[in-house]
């Protein structure tokens, strides 16, 4: 059999997204990859020197469609450290919650879409009905269901509304059972063993050099994960565990994000628990005027002033649900940043495609590209 | 672990290929390296300081110099530190990191397409996000996307 290069893509059910992944193939085999990424470039990074501060946020939302909030909680991050402003702790706890549903949105996402290419239906019925309850819940905070912009410089927009708490402890109660039968489903099934276990396999060392994070590295054994090794905003403050798991294949993968989920539901009962006794205000409180606004009118007629802002760099890493994510915020004194860089752990995941695509069979490449849990709009920005 | 200690054992590690060390809320800081000796400051900070993973490479166009970041994480250390370097000159180039941190790669092809910083000896370097033969580097300040507002600015007499 003649070797030969076939595309993976950009319109191929495996990609969930747009991209292309070119497969060098004998046969069955799988001799190389490349994969081709840029088709969801929208110049995110390029488009925010152009902004005002709080305008970036929108584009956040648009960098991980399926985890808006927690890019917008990376944003914010590094906006307040280069622009000095500390937002107060009921905003911070607010945002650990939001954070940890949006995980569970986007796990539940991934689990419905990864478990129906390996041939099970009924899961991602089940799994696109769950993530609809968290839908729901943010939409009724924040009045999206995809698109937030909840987030802001300083704290949150507004408060939650009277009845949520209930309303969110309704879900949690209802997840924590699903996740129990999503389980049942999966691994008392032959199908998904047979289509999962010994697959794409990573050993931690290649997943550090790789600069592989998130879910993939925890799932070969390296027990990493920012919330607890640098928290920010109210990790500090909570308990739970870290998720991971040692053989380092696609099961394990499967294993880590589940019992992540878990996790997520005990980080959201106590932050909840605490919003419920803590009444407070939910934007800092002495935020400067400017911010927002390039010019603050000054007097009736609205005249413009330009301002001289301090200067300085914001930099911030958070744990999103694929992995590290990290931001960079370069304050020149301007009303728009100078330069902003994020880092995707999407990106350094697939980067690494070589590594664990090659040697397995073509059929092998939905389940294990699934167990990447591949965002397009964060690879491209 | 104090910050002069710190200081004290990147400059043993480093000698004279280290310029400064500027200090950074929550991390160990940002070590600005001289460029011809990136090659080795890359090896001493894999190997002997322990930074095995490299999160990411990015670049800053300060209009008169480019400047190239890397940001790396030590498991042993538990904390992120700033690698940079001032590339001045019209083709401002500098030792690909991906012998040492393997992923590398796709982080300098980005810098490179979108910032114009050339990677020496870099096993791949093609067009990633932006298709071939795109002629631009959209993060330089000189890129605009649209040429400046015309803001009338009444100014108040006092």
């Amino acid at each position: 059999m003649s070797e030969m290069w076939i595309n993976m893509g950009p319109q191929h059910p495996m990609t969930h997204g747009l991209w292309n992944l070119r497969v060098k193939i004998d046969g069955e085999q799988v001799l190389d990859v490349d994969p081709e990424m840029g088709y969801l470039h929208r110049g995110i990074e390029k488009i925010s020197e152009d902004r005002h501060y709080n305008e970036v946020i929108t584009l956040m939302d648009r960098c991980c469609y399926v985890a808006g909030m927690s890019w917008e909680h990376l944003y914010v991050l590094a906006a307040e450290q280069a622009l000095h402003v500390e937002p107060p702790e009921r905003a911070e706890y607010i945002r650990v919650m939001s954070d940890e549903f949006q995980r569970i949105g986007s796990h539940v996402m991934w689990y419905a879409a990864f478990v129906q290419d390996i041939g099970l239906m009924t899961p991602f019925l089940y799994g696109m009905r769950d993530r609809d309850l968290v839908l729901d819940l943010f939409q009724s905070y924040t009045g999206a269901r995809m698109t937030y912009e909840y987030m802001r410089v300083g704290g949150v927009r507004n408060d939650l509304p009277p009845g949520f708490i209930g309303e969110a402890r309704k879900v949690c109660d209802w997840l924590i059972d699903r996740f129990v039968e999503y389980d049942q489903l999966c691994l008392n099934s032959d199908i998904f063993h047979k289509r999962c276990d010994g697959l794409g396999v990573m050993n931690a060392q290649a997943c550090i050099d790789h600069g592989i994070t998130g879910p993939m590295l925890r799932s070969a054994g390296v027990r990493r994960d920012l919330r607890k090794d640098r928290p920010y905003s109210a990790y500090d403050r909570l308990e739970f565990d870290v998720a991971h798991a040692e053989a380092g294949d696609v099961t394990a993968r499967y294993l880590v994000r589940m019992e992540e989920m878990r996790q997520s539901v005990r980080i959201i009962r106590q932050s909840l628990d605490w919003l419920e006794h803590h009444p407070g205000p939910v934007l800092a409180q002495e935020l400067p005027r400017w911010l927002g606004a390039p010019y603050a009118p000054v007097g009736r007629e609205g005249y413009l002033l330009k301002r001289n802002y301090p200067k300085g760099l914001g930099f911030s890493a958070i744990e999103e649900p694929h992995g590290e994510a990290l931001a960079y915020v370069v304050n020149e004194g301007s009303e728009h940043p100078y330069r902003v860089k994020f880092r995707s752990p999407v990106f350094a995941n697939v980067s690494a495609a070589r590594q664990y695509l090659v040697g397995y069979r073509v059929a092998d490449i939905p389940p294990i590209m699934g167990s990447v849990d591949v965002c397009v709009g964060e690879v491209d920005r | 672990m104090a910050a002069e200690e710190w200081s004290g054992e990147l400059a043993r590690h480093l000698g004279d290929r280290m310029l400064s060390l500027i200090p950074f809320a929550r991390t160990l800081g940002r070590v600005k390296f001289r460029p011809e000796a990136a090659l080795e400051v890359f090896r001493t900070v894999h190997d002997d300081l322990g930074f095995d993973h490299l999160s990411m490479v990015g670049g800053i166009d300060w209009v008169d110099h480019r400047e190239v970041l890397y940001t790396l994480w030590s498991d042993r250390r538990v904390a992120y530190l700033f690698l940079s370097a001032d590339l001045v000159g019209s083709d401002p180039h500098i030792e690909t990191a991906s012998a040492v941190w393997p992923g590398a790669n796709w982080h300098e092809r980005e810098t490179w397409e979108l910032v114009g910083i050339r990677f020496d000896h870099h096993p791949d370097l093609r067009h990633l996000l932006t298709p071939d033969g795109y002629a631009f580097n959209p993060l330089l300040r000189a890129f605009k996307l649209h040429e400046p507002e015309e803001l009338e600015v009444k100014t108040r007499h006092v």
